[in-house]
């Protein structure tokens, strides 16, 4: 039986990255994989069940949120102590999913980028991965709920297809699955998230001129 | 206002543009990493259902916010790991989101998102050892895009042994 160790790279145990893993999880232990999903966050203080896990598997997968365009920066860590036990790492397969809150697959795909130049560095064999937008809309819910959620689910199914063959991903099965905004769309779907944001400010008390916390005297 | 955020990194870059500015009577804000603390961001919502606008945590992201909220130009002095920020630099880049205009644009035909307080120019100085093609062209690729998030202007740099001194110079003509 092969091993695979999804990491969920988020804060939030659930979410929409934990419901990726989760899928990853159902789909590869169908396909005579043991699976264990381990969260970043609660093992930052002490990596040793995080490195154990790792040096166990033979494919490890990556699933996190996109903070400004690539992955959270304790992604970064998480690396840069993986490096440091090189001893774990021994030519397994890398997968990266990354989900974010913009509908392009652009703004996020900066992160599976950083996990390939990880892959090279340190002997890994980068498989590729999947990148989807719209993610904290979905707030962990399947990934149907997506206005492109039939073009989403079939991409996602065609990676975890590879995933579970040990195959290359072509990042072909995104960049289809991707949400085609026209300009008018673009204006509708600004409109309506602005209307969300004004009104959850009025209703806290929060006028349009109102000055961050961080720009009043009292905090400097 | 310009705004030098510096993580810590050979030759420390952060403190002689500092020096370059101020020998050239050009005003700046200097921001050391090393000492200051910055806790993640655990994306717990706090920031908008308890405090809004505030991030609920007590840490160092508390000296560097408000200074960020008077900045103009930002520049991001930071080591570059596999293309991307470092760690103690991406925690505070995580952070700023709290400071950030939460309001949808349109430009070129894309969802974009506002600034960053008033900052009307980022600019990222990444540090290396060397760089190759590859690594040079991840990170160029991500200050574009948070860049372009941002709806504003900008550029990347990339310093390694071979061009440090035309590199800063070619910061601090930028920041003329």
């Amino acid at each position: 039986m092969k091993k695979a160790v999804i990491i969920n790279l988020s804060p939030r145990k659930t979410g929409t990255s934990m419901m990726l893993a989760t899928r990853c999880q159902t789909i590869l232990s169908s396909r005579d994989y043991l699976v264990e999903i381990l969260h970043l966050y609660p093992n930052l203080k002490d990596m040793s069940a995080l490195l154990v896990a790792v040096k166990e598997a033979q494919t490890i997968i990556m699933v996190g949120p996109c903070y400004i365009d690539t992955y959270p920066a304790d992604t970064v860590y998480l690396l840069e102590e993986l490096e440091k036990n090189r001893d774990v790492l021994h030519g397994q397969d890398l997968y990266g999913i990354i989900q974010g809150g913009m509908p392009y697959v652009h703004t996020h795909e900066s992160g599976l980028k950083m996990l390939e130049l990880f892959a090279r560095d340190n002997g890994l064999s980068y498989k590729g991965g999947f990148v989807i937008g719209m993610g904290a809309m979905l707030n962990g819910q399947p990934l149907n709920k997506l206005i492109n959620g039939k073009k989403v689910e079939h991409g996602f199914e065609l990676f975890l297809e590879n995933v579970a063959k040990q195959e290359k991903s072509s990042s072909t099965l995104y960049y289809d699955a991707q949400l085609k905004i026209p300009v008018w769309g673009c204006y509708l779907m600004a409109k309506m998230m602005n209307r969300k944001i004004d009104k959850q400010r009025r209703e806290k008390g929060i006028g349009d001129q109102e000055k961050s916390p961080y720009d009043k005297p009292e905090i400097h | 206002m310009i705004t030098i955020l510096s993580d810590h990194t050979r030759h420390e870059i952060g403190e002689r543009l500092d020096r370059e500015l101020r020998e050239r009577k050009i005003e700046a804000e200097f921001i050391s990493l090393a000492d200051l603390n910055v806790d993640p961001c655990y994306s717990c919502g706090g920031c908008t259902d308890k405090t809004y606008g505030q991030c609920i945590h007590r840490d160092d992201a508390d000296i560097i916010l408000p200074k960020l909220m008077r900045t103009d130009v930002l520049v991001m002095v930071t080591p570059v790991k596999w293309g991307s920020y470092s760690f103690k630099t991406k925690r505070v880049f995580d952070k700023c989101a709290i400071i950030g205009d939460r309001h949808y644009y349109c430009k070129n035909g894309e969802l974009v998102k506002g600034k960053i307080g008033r900052v009307h120019t980022f600019m990222a100085i990444g540090v290396k050892d060397q760089w190759n093609n590859d690594e040079r062209q991840v990170f160029k690729s991500l200050v574009e895009e948070n860049i372009k998030i941002m709806n504003i202007q900008g550029n990347a740099y990339m310093v390694d042994d071979s061009n440090l001194n035309a590199c800063l110079e070619s910061v601090v003509e930028g920041l003329r």
